[in-house]
């Protein structure tokens, strides 16, 4: 079978398995007797189709996304162990199984599956898969150093895969004074690296841009006692604004070591952070604040050419609804490299130099028309420092309660290759969602 | 013997001034003022908390439907003052699982959280726009959780018989022009129970341009309350009716509800 045609008949299938669950006797979906039952279930079909700009870097020369997927979400609510339905429990399922037009395979995720109970009145815990956010920021992350997936995200995948799900123990405590969380993450789990695969990127060792001939090897810590992660966050309200003090222990999301230059090995160095944020009300709109301390352990003098330097990171934002349904966002991000002088005289004379500063700004617009059914919206990066930019518009229409269309786009430009967006510069590209929810 | 026959006359005195009092007190007629405060209280802060099931069917005019269904709590902190709302969404299915939280205040803006769950996110919600439509449809923030008292002139201007209730019709004009699109408005209050009956709302041109009708008023553990209503874009065409289902008062709702924790993990005994 071709490719084409295999992911045409599973696609019919997936489709009339779904049209299939949607139209069983109302027994669950049915509004009044819905709550009666233990469970909800839930999920959507999606087909999504991405072209590019042509980049002969990459596997496809002309397409980035072509893929069929079914998400099944199951929420239960425990009602046999007394116990558990004492504690308010649920238990939540979430996997999304799909064929992949472009790695031409089926496959399979799990993305959500964790149980939820309150054994005390202060104390929560969530243990499981799960996709864990905190912080301010709006996509610019500091203090949330859950693992992220920037492919799905350039690519035009739905935004909800930009978080990738976390094996961990979340245990909660409340007071009328101070929340804490406490996370624990007993494997190491990176962010979805680019690759090459599906875009091109730099290449620190070549010096140029590069696709899926990068060879690259990106080695993660070991899965031994000593490679988990501890994440903690206390909150508390001053009136309407919400505080928090944020620490994290672990390693760098991105593999920001070299290990061995010839052999083009990467490695997660280890990474504590320290932060703090304030968000709240301001002039009419929602302003934040955030901070970060990124200490790095294995270069703690700033030194080593092949291993990524202690940070400062900062963050502003304000967002506010200007007129009815048209909101619009503004972020100011700034990081300061430390031991810049260390990090200057080690790095070779003809490799990319990083600056000092690098700004950020960013910049989201949003309209809502025709009741909420349409919506317009634009996110952009724009870095001044590095001279780059990332422009992410998409219109979306909810056509019925079931039926949803997004068109959108990715595009990146700048003027050096190593940059953040500048060696996507290749990656441009239209896309198309249409989802049945369920 | 004498003082005592003193004291005995002097509380009767103060007995009977005091009857006087609240009879005179009663017997004043209402002004606009306080039956629109009465009116608020009513729809808006019956009992100390309460829950319901919310189904809304948002249509256009070509008859096209879309729904929305949420479970509602509130709980208030006193008559007229402070609330906290709690909207946890099952439908469509697209935003199932969403929360939509609101602190009202009375001296400042409302704060506003929406939590996401498919990310995890909890995000804040800027709230200076209270005419912005609720979750697309034809009410606003305002008319979900309630315009305060103080931003309008209330007038008494006539008492009419609406659907066979007796109601007093009120004008409310918006102190400040430039926050509302509304001109006017005019509000027929019943009589007996002061739920709203009616509603119109009046744009610069002094044209009727949106209407609220009551559809169903029953009484839920004793509280007259609205059930049913349909508000009415009277130029474009599109409506919403808005129907709450399953309503208990008084259910025992304490304010740590309306906390983050329960945006992440909702409170499963109050929303089943």
């Amino acid at each position: 079978m071709s490719k084409i045609q295999k992911v045409t008949v599973v696609t019919c299938f997936l489709f009339l398995t779904i049209v299939g669950i949607a139209f069983i006797p109302p027994a669950w979906a049915e509004e009044d007797s819905a709550w009666n039952l233990p469970f909800r279930l839930h999920g959507f079909w999606e087909l999504a189709g991405g072209l590019r700009c042509g980049d002969s870097r990459t596997e496809h020369e002309d397409y980035d996304l072509l893929e069929s997927r079914f998400q099944l979400k199951f929420t239960y609510y425990p009602e046999i162990i007394p116990k558990l339905a004492d504690w308010n429990s649920s238990i939540f399922f979430k996997a999304d199984f799909l064929v992949d037009g472009f790695d031409e395979e089926p496959d399979g995720e799990l993305r959500e599956f964790y149980l939820e109970t309150s054994p005390l009145s202060f104390f929560d815990v969530k243990v499981g898969r799960q996709i864990i956010t905190w912080g301010t920021g709006d996509l610019v992350f500091i203090n949330d150093l859950f693992p992220k997936d920037w492919v799905s995200f350039f690519i035009g995948r739905d935004d909800q895969y930009l978080k990738v799900p976390s094996d961990a123990l979340k245990t909660s405590f409340f007071s009328p004074w101070v929340n804490l969380d406490i996370i624990f993450i007993p494997f190491f789990e990176p962010d979805n690296p680019i690759r090459g695969k599906r875009l091109s990127f730099f290449n620190p060792f070549t010096n140029k841009l590069v696709g899926e001939d990068a060879h690259f090897y990106y080695q993660r810590p070991d899965r031994n006692p000593e490679s988990p992660e501890f994440a903690i966050r206390l909150n508390r309200f001053f009136g309407s604004y919400e505080t928090a003090l944020y620490g994290f222990w672990g390693y760098y999301k991105q593999p920001s070591g070299i290990k061995e230059p010839l052999g083009q090995r990467f490695f997660y160095p280890r990474l504590n952070v320290y932060g703090a944020s304030i968000r709240g009300p301001a002039v009419g709109g929602i302003i934040h604040l955030e901070l970060g301390y990124y200490l790095s352990k294995e270069d703690q003098a700033g030194n080593d050419p092949l291993i990524e330097n202690s940070s400062m990171k900062y963050l502003v934002g304000y967002e506010r609804e200007f007129w009815t349904d048209f909101t619009v966002g503004a972020q100011y991000f700034l990081n300061q490299l430390l031991d810049y002088a260390d990090y200057r005289s080690s790095t070779p004379s003809q490799s990319p130099r990083r600056d000092h500063y690098m700004h950020l700004l960013t910049l989201r617009l949003t309209q809502l028309l025709y009741h909420q059914d349409i919506e317009l919206s634009l996110f952009a990066f724009y870095s001044p420092s590095d001279q780059d930019f990332h422009l992410r518009p998409r219109i979306s229409y909810e056509m019925t309660d079931n039926w949803k269309i997004s068109l959108g786009s990715n595009i990146f430009g700048g003027r050096d290759d190593f940059t953040m967006f500048g060696q996507l510069k290749r990656n441009d590209n239209i896309y198309l969602r249409i989802r049945y929810s369920f | 013997m004498r003082k005592r026959h003193t004291r005995l006359l002097s509380l009767a005195l103060l007995l009977i001034l005091f009857i006087t009092c609240k009879l005179f007190a009663e017997q004043k007629p209402l002004d606009g003022n306080s039956i629109m405060g009465k009116t608020l209280n009513a729809y808006y802060y019956a009992q100390n908390d309460g829950k319901a099931h919310v189904f809304m069917r948002l249509v256009n005019k070509e008859g096209k439907e879309r729904i929305r269904d949420f479970t509602m709590l509130r709980l208030d902190k006193e008559d007229g003052g402070e609330q906290y709302y709690y909207a946890y969404f099952t439908k469509p299915p697209d935003v199932n699982r969403t929360v939509f939280m609101v602190w009202k205040h009375i001296d400042r803006d409302d704060d506003r959280w929406l939590y996401l769950p498919a990310i995890d996110l909890v995000k804040r919600i800027s709230a200076n726009d209270k005419r912005s439509s609720y979750v697309g449809s034809d009410f606003t923030y305002e008319d979900v959780s309630g315009r305060h008292l103080n931003d309008d002139e209330h007038t008494l201007i006539k008492e009419e018989a609406i659907n066979g209730k007796n109601a007093y019709v009120i004008k409310s004009t918006p102190k400040d022009k430039d926050e509302v699109e509304f001109n006017y408005r005019l509000v027929w209050s019943d009589k007996q129970t002061f739920l709203t009956l009616k509603v119109e709302y009046y744009n610069r041109r002094n044209e009727l341009y949106k209407e609220m009708i009551t559809n169903k008023i029953e009484i839920i553990e004793g509280t007259p309350t609205v059930t049913k209503a349909t508000m009415k874009d009277l130029k474009g065409g599109h409506y919403t009716e808005i129907e709450f289902k399953k309503i208990d008062y008084n259910v025992g709702l304490k304010k740590n509800i309306f906390a983050e924790r329960y945006l992440r993990k909702p409170p499963v005994k109050w929303i089943k």
